[in-house]
């Protein structure tokens, strides 16, 4: 205690053994407590630390220290309040009871004559009563008075606390809420006082002490910047429970029976982290001299923990390691927190002096401090939220949503969505160092914002996500992608499919080696559950195990059944799995679905299938070199510009899951029928029933799916036409359809537009009919051929203005070719 | 100039606390300062830079420590290992009346307890180590100048205005020769301690109640003296994980402190004095930091200002390191162009996951017999070239045992440093021939995982239990293998063809002097590109790309770097298309080889 003392504390006040706190350190660290400390403390206090010192009228003090005196004496023979405080087992509230009660009760006897004052400040012991009282009984919430239902709870329930919300304090009154932000202590021993008043006048025989919790402070501190002026206030903070130290039992009352008579004390109560044991028999016909001993099973204990909290990683600056604080726990809340846990506690931040030596009074000049835990809420922050929480914990501590968009971020991320370019931003904040490939981070941006679940009153469900599947060239930078989505999506399991079985991804039955009983272990499609599943190396998965995924991909659950357990697990996950094609490069000269190679079941459970094809470009090349000189030579944040920030890209993406939820127009839905009976009639062209990917009933699900993800993208409620429409342009874009030859099902690898913009399409497009005139014109129906120097000057005089090559008019021929208006025939062109 | 009151070097606190009076009596109240400076420190920057009196400051290593007096000046250098976080301490308190300040110290001048009056400041933990991989030569300069003693004295006599760094090896070398010459340098040192302190300060001094003459000598492991690092008032992003620092402060032993703990037998539990339990205050000691700067490879440097950044002179430099190269590779020219480019890689910028700038190299077709010819003798040369270095024989063995990453325990709270905490600028040697075909523990997969990062992306994950912290570093990553080496994929690799194992005639120190300076300067040049060579360039790329589709942008990547490095290696800033042309024939003489 003195440890404590020797250092200005607000509540060491005259009657303060406040022993509920510092007693269990003190216990471990130091030594006795010289109670002429508690008189300098007394001392000090009025001068350094009272900002006013007319609060506290001279008469009023001498009241203090004689209540105090009583207090500290005699603590059994106290007014009945304190006595049934002291044995009802209050331990965990940090404010020492005892320092302000004294006081208190000194008010009430003298009622509205003099005010009695907190020590060392001008909070009035009777007005804070008075405003506690008030809020208590008169907080509402949804029209009902929240805190006396929540009593009345207790009540029932014999509850040993009630959680008081922080900002209901401060919304019924800001100055009630900052005292008791900066005078925790006394504050809260009014408000277990006021409490006990009210319990006691709905119940006088309710036995049980009932505490006070404060939680959700208006604003929580960063571990690093607790700092000196923070000692004694209420402080909340977030972070990592990475130690807890075994529970340790701390003597509260100690009973003493005299080894000469028999006679057993009078519980005393620990004064200033000691318990003093009597010298002397009390009985008065035996007083023998040091016979007292200690009955250790009339004693009463009370649990105590001490546990580390460490910084939660994203608060670490760069080049930091994370800080640490220590948290005492008393009784219910021992265990509330398990290494590992994120929690975020509400609690009053203290310091004591360490001594030099547990037998020496010296001190250093040292402080140690630690957090006196008043509350602690468990926080499950994961990047990606969701609508569930996935655990439901029924611990004491209580669990909520951690991310409260509070209005100004909502009002940013809204302002964010009424961007004309608010699609193409998020694109190009996709994995910005990945060059290229916007339609494939376009597609990914649908699958991470997913569609609308959909459940049928009839029981058939229609699963929101979108499976993305990466078939390409080797070095094109799939893997990556993969990374960088994983990244983005906490929850989400990343796995290579070589290393993967088919019980690794789904669920494995295991016995206990305890108790033998079967035990069921997620796989990670499981535990991917409304995440992302990244799944590398897709092809060299072996069969058995991607035959494991039919199932998860369209109805999103995982059945097992084995020897005694058959269960169906959820596993809402969106797959994204990237392969190359078979014979590890793109062979053109096969089809499409015999260069990917994966069973038509499979494939079609896949939204959509992204052929990456490595092509020699010239355009893209240039860029490529473009980019890569910038990157070493120019400022790179020059160099990107617009980009938004993961963290708000996250951000904006669990806001918009979590609250956007479109719905089809009319307009939209039309549009809707139309493209899919379209793609329908040319999935029917003549001979190609093998060699296309077919449209199916699946796709037209897709396609929905991925235009309610853009109008989630817009924050819009409405899936509009132009969502569809570039919904199926995705769709026509992934499978490189428009360079299909759908006779064949090969791809003509000249006709893929990847990384051609749309200018240069028109161009094309421009030049194969300007071609297509010449040709009319020039060249008669199976007449001679035309050699294509000749053909390239022509064309050259019909369009001055643009530069012309043979390579690009040798792709106009190849169109008109595959229309079967003209052959071409090494160097020269015939009309047929 | 008006005389400091006390002894900056002898009695700091002395000043420390004049100053502090001097401000109480001028009105302040110590509640206003909240911890800040209230004048100190410009007393000690007077002392240390305007009278140049850094070079008297004693260095604190493990050969002076026995040596220095508590509570006295010394100057430590050393890479920031741990943080522990803040402290908080009595920074003044009132004792009759009078406020005194506890600043800088451990223990209170004055016994403390009786009067409460007290004001609560702040000051940040750092654990210390010496830099890993430091070379000796960094430290000693025996070889040079093999009479020490007369150096020392020299030292003492002349001012030297700009040679801070110079100093501070002269005085390394003085402790290191006081092992064979330790009466004659103890009766100096003695004097030169004896001498300004005057006799106030002697009472001074005995009114601090520390046992000066009993302290303990800490039984360090070798030569490596880790120390406690108390810094005030000093912005956190100032001091960062891994970066090496000189702290100049006041050097305190106490070993009295460490009493508290010995019966302590419930602290595994209480877990309020982790810094004790882990750092006995008479192994590890403690400095108060009055002033820390930031070191850079030239601070490690003797001769730095022998040299100018003359074209001509950088170029000849130039020949005659990769003259030297070339020899140490057995006549292999091309290697030894591509290991100077390596040796001046550095990571400038990052982009994403992108560290451009970082070049590491993979010598191939070395067997396990040439390696320990070739090998030895590269890890040697590059020892004696830059001042952080490391070599790694990987084996299997090493792989499932080692912890390369530096791992949180929480037990002690501590950092529990891993072979790759290293400061930026290192330069780590893997050699992989010694790699046999053997099965990898989940230890061993974590660990080459690690290296893959750390050669892919110059970032090396922490490991923090219950999460992993990446940080990031630039490390220069040399490897040596058989074949071309899977485990850690360098971005060149280049087989190596020595024509000749000849011995190595000694290198003359000058030479060395030379080549060290010639590496650290040169690596930090700036670098830019005029849009001319920039269109050049891209053409090139793109042609490259057209004829070669199976180049990719890592390729591209590391054309670029080595052009940068190529130019700054002749001492230019800007790339000119003369070094644009060397990169690419080095480029497709290293394709040849490959075929």
């Amino acid at each position: 205690m003195s440890s404590d003392s020797s250092f200005p504390r607000f509540n060491d006040g005259p009657s303060s053994p406040d022993d509920s706190i510092s007693a269990p350190i003190d216990n471990t660290f130091s030594s006795p407590a010289d109670s002429s400390r508690a008189g300098r403390g007394r001392g000090r206090r009025r001068r350094s630390t009272t900002p006013s010192a007319y609060a506290t009228p001279p008469a009023s003090h001498t009241r203090f220290s004689a209540a105090a005196s009583s207090a500290e004496n005699t603590p059994a023979t106290t007014p009945s309040r304190l006595s049934r405080r002291s044995s009802s087992g209050r331990v965990p509230s940090p404010s020492s009871t005892d320092d302000v009660q004294p006081s208190s009760e000194a008010g009430d006897d003298m009622d509205d004559s003099t005010p009695t004052f907190v020590w060392g400040t001008n909070i009035s012991v009777q007005d804070m009563k008075r405003a506690i009282d008030m809020f208590l009984k008169n907080c509402v919430e949804n029209e009902e008075r929240k805190y006396l239902k929540v009593i009345d709870r207790v009540l029932e329930m014999e509850g040993e606390w009630i959680d008081v919300d922080a900002h209901d304090v401060f919304e019924y009154s800001p100055d009630l809420y900052y005292k008791m932000v900066r005078y925790p202590l006394e504050v809260l021993a009014i408000f277990d006082i006021v409490l006990m008043d009210i319990i006691s006048g709905i119940n006088p025989l309710f036995e049980k002490h009932v505490q006070v919790r404060i939680y959700n402070l208006k604003e929580s501190v960063a571990m690093r910047n607790l700092n000196p002026s923070d000692i004694e206030k209420m402080v909340s903070l977030k972070g990592m429970v990475i130690r807890c130290s075994s529970i340790i039992p701390e003597i509260r009352e100690a009973i003493f029976r005299c080894l000469v008579c028999g006679y057993f004390s009078e519980a005393i109560g620990v004064d200033r982290g000691r318990i003093s044991e009597p010298t002397t028999c009390l009985k008065q016909e035996c007083l023998a001299k040091n016979s007292m001993t200690l009955v250790h099973n009339r004693c009463r204990f009370a649990d105590k923990q001490i546990v580390r909290l460490q910084e939660t990683p994203d608060d670490i600056p760069e080049g930091g390691t994370p800080h640490t604080v220590s948290l005492l726990m008393h009784d219910k809340l021992v265990d509330a927190g398990k290494p590992g846990d994120r929690v975020e506690v509400t609690g009053i931040y203290r310091a004591m002096s360490v001594r030099v030596g547990p037998t020496q009074r010296t001190v250093k000049a040292l402080f140690k401090t630690y957090i006196d835990c008043l509350h602690i809420k468990k926080t499950d922050k994961s990047r990606m939220l969701d609508e569930d929480a996935m655990e439901v914990d029924n611990g004491p501590t209580r669990i909520e949503e951690d991310i409260q968009y509070d209005d100004s971020k909502v009002q940013k991320l809204k302002e964010l969505s009424k961007r004309p370019d608010i699609y193409e931003t998020l694109t190009r904040s996709m994995a910005p160092n990945i060059w290229e490939l916007d339609d494939v981070k376009k597609g990914l941006l649908c699958q991470l914002f997913g569609g609308n679940a959909l459940k049928l009153p009839s029981g058939a469900s229609f699963r929101g996500d979108i499976n993305i599947l990466l078939v390409g060239d080797p070095g094109t930078s799939k893997s990556q992608l993969l990374q960088y989505i994983h990244k983005l999506s906490a929850r989400g399991i990343y796995t290579s499919g070589r290393g993967s079985s088919a019980v690794g991804l789904t669920a494995y039955v295991a016995r206990d080696p305890e108790t033998g009983e079967t035990t069921l272990e997620s796989g990670a499609l499981v535990l991917s559950d409304r995440g992302i599943c990244c799944i590398d190396e897709f092809d060299k998965m072996s069969d058995n195990a991607r035959s494991m995924l039919h199932e998860v991909m369209e109805q999103q659950t995982v059945s097992v059944a084995k020897a005694g357990i058959i269960a169906s697990l959820n596993a809402r996950t969106s797959v994204l799995a990237c392969a190359n094609p078979s014979g590890s490069r793109y062979n053109p000269r096969l089809s499409v679905i015999d260069n990917i190679h994966l069973p038509p079941t499979l494939l079609s459970r896949f939204d959509l299938i992204y052929l990456i094809l490595d092509k020699a470009d010239e355009q893209t090349d240039r860029r490529l070199a473009k980019h890569i000189v910038a990157l070493h030579f120019q400022n790179p944040e020059s160099a990107e510009q617009g980009v938004i920030d993961i963290a708000t890209l996250t951000e904006y993406m669990s806001y918009a899951r979590k609250h956007i939820h479109p719905q089809l127009s009319d307009e939209a839905a039309e549009e809707l029928t139309r493209g899919y009976v379209e793609l329908r009639r040319r999935g029917n062209f003549p001979g190609s029933s093998k060699k296309v990917i077919t449209a199916t009933p699946r796709q037209i699900e897709s396609l929905i799916r991925l235009s309610e993800a853009l109008a989630r993208i817009r924050f819009s409620e409405w899936v509009e036409k132009p969502d569809v429409i570039e919904a199926f342009r995705l769709l026509e874009v992934a499978m490189q359809q428009s360079a299909t030859d759908h006779s064949t099902g090969t791809i003509d690898m000249d006709l893929i537009n990847t990384g051609v913009s749309a200018s240069e399409r028109m161009r094309r497009e421009n030049l194969v009919s300007s071609a297509r005139n010449i040709i009319m014109e020039k060249m008669q129906l199976g007449g001679p051929s035309m050699r294509l120097l000749e053909l390239l000057e022509e064309l050259k005089k019909l369009n001055t203005g643009s530069e012309l090559h043979l390579h690009d008019l040798k792709t106009a021929l190849t169109t008109l070719a595959g229309e079967g208006f003209v052959l071409v025939h090494g160097d020269s062109v015939k009309r047929i | 100039m008006v005389g400091p009151q006390y002894d900056c070097l002898v009695n700091p606190l002395g000043a420390v606390r004049s100053t502090f009076d001097k401000a109480m009596a001028s009105g302040s109240d110590p509640s206003a300062f909240n911890g800040s400076d209230w004048g100190a420190l410009d007393v000690f920057r007077q002392f240390l830079i305007d009278q140049s009196s850094l070079s008297q400051v004693p260095v604190l290593n493990p050969t002076t420590i026995g040596r220095i007096q508590p509570d006295t000046l010394v100057r430590f250098r050393g890479m920031i290992q741990d943080m522990l976080g803040n402290e908080f301490y009595v920074g003044a308190y009132k004792n009759d009346a009078v406020w005194r300040t506890n600043k800088y110290t451990d223990l209170p001048q004055f016994p403390m307890g009786e009067e409460p009056d007290m004001r609560i400041w702040e000051r940040r933990l750092l654990y210390c180590v010496p830099v890993p991989g430091q070379n000796s030569w960094t430290e000693s300069l025996s070889e040079v100048l093999p009479n020490g003693c007369m150096d020392w004295t020299s030292q003492q006599r002349e001012k030297r205005p700009r040679m801070d760094d110079d100093a501070s090896d002269h005085m390394d070398m003085v402790s290191d020769d006081e092992c064979i010459n330790s009466s004659c340098v103890k009766k100096m040192r003695g004097e030169g301690h004896a001498s300004p302190s005057s006799s106030s300060q002697s009472k001074d001094s005995k009114m601090e109640g520390t046992s000066s003459s009993m302290i303990k000598i800490p039984d360090v492991d070798g030569d490596s003296l880790p120390c406690l690092v108390k810094i005030y008032d000093c912005p956190e992003s100032e001091l960062k994980l891994n970066e090496i620092f000189e702290f100049i402060g006041v050097f305190t032993m106490n070993s009295e402190v460490t009493v508290a703990k010995e019966d302590n037998s419930e602290v595994s539990d209480s877990f309020f004095e982790d810094e004790l339990i882990s750092f006995p205050a008479n192994k590890v000691p403690r400095l108060h930091c009055l002033i820390h700067r930031k070191l850079e490879v030239h601070d490690f440097l003797h001769s730095s200002p022998m040299f100018e950044l003359k074209p001509h002179l950088v170029r000849e430099i130039r020949e005659s390191l990769l003259g030297h190269l070339t020899v140490i590779l057995g006549n292999d020219g091309i290697a030894a162009q591509f290991m100077l480019l390596h040796l001046l890689s550095k990571v400038h910028t990052r982009v994403d996951n992108v560290a451009v700038g970082k070049l590491s190299l993979n010598l191939t077709c070395l067997s396990k017999e040439s390696v320990s010819v070739f090998g030895n003798r590269l890890n040697h040369a590059v020892k004696n070239l830059l001042p952080f270095t490391h070599c790694i024989p990987l084996s299997v063995e090493y792989l499932n045992t080692a912890s390369l990453a530096p791992k949180k325990e929480y037990q002690t709270n501590r950092l529990i440093p891993g072979v790759l905490q290293l400061t930026e600028g290192s330069h780590l040697i893997i050699d992989e021939t010694k790699l046999e075909a053997g099965t990898l523990n989940s230890n061993g997969v974590e660990n080459t995982t690690l290296l893959k990062n750390l050669m892919e992306f110059q970032k090396v994950e922490y490991d923090f239990q219950y999460y992993k912290m990446e940080m990031t570093t630039d490390v220069q990553l040399l490897i040596f293998s058989e074949g071309k080496s899977n485990i850690v994929p360098a971005d060149l690799v280049i087989p190596f063809q020595p024509s000749s194992a000849d011995s190595i005639d000694a290198v003359p120190t000058e030479a060395l002097e030379a080549w060290r300076w010639y590496l650290a300067t040169v690596r930090s040049l700036p670098h830019s590109i005029e849009t001319e060579i920039q269109k050049v360039i891209e053409n090139d790329l793109v042609a490259a790309r057209q004829a070669d589709r199976s180049l990719g942008s890592q390729d591209f990547s590391r054309w670029l770097t080595m052009g940068r490095l190529m130019s700054a290696s002749f001492g230019e800033t800007t790339l000119s298309l003369e070094h644009w042309q060397m990169v690419k024939e080095m480029e497709r003489l290293r394709r040849e080889r490959l075929k």
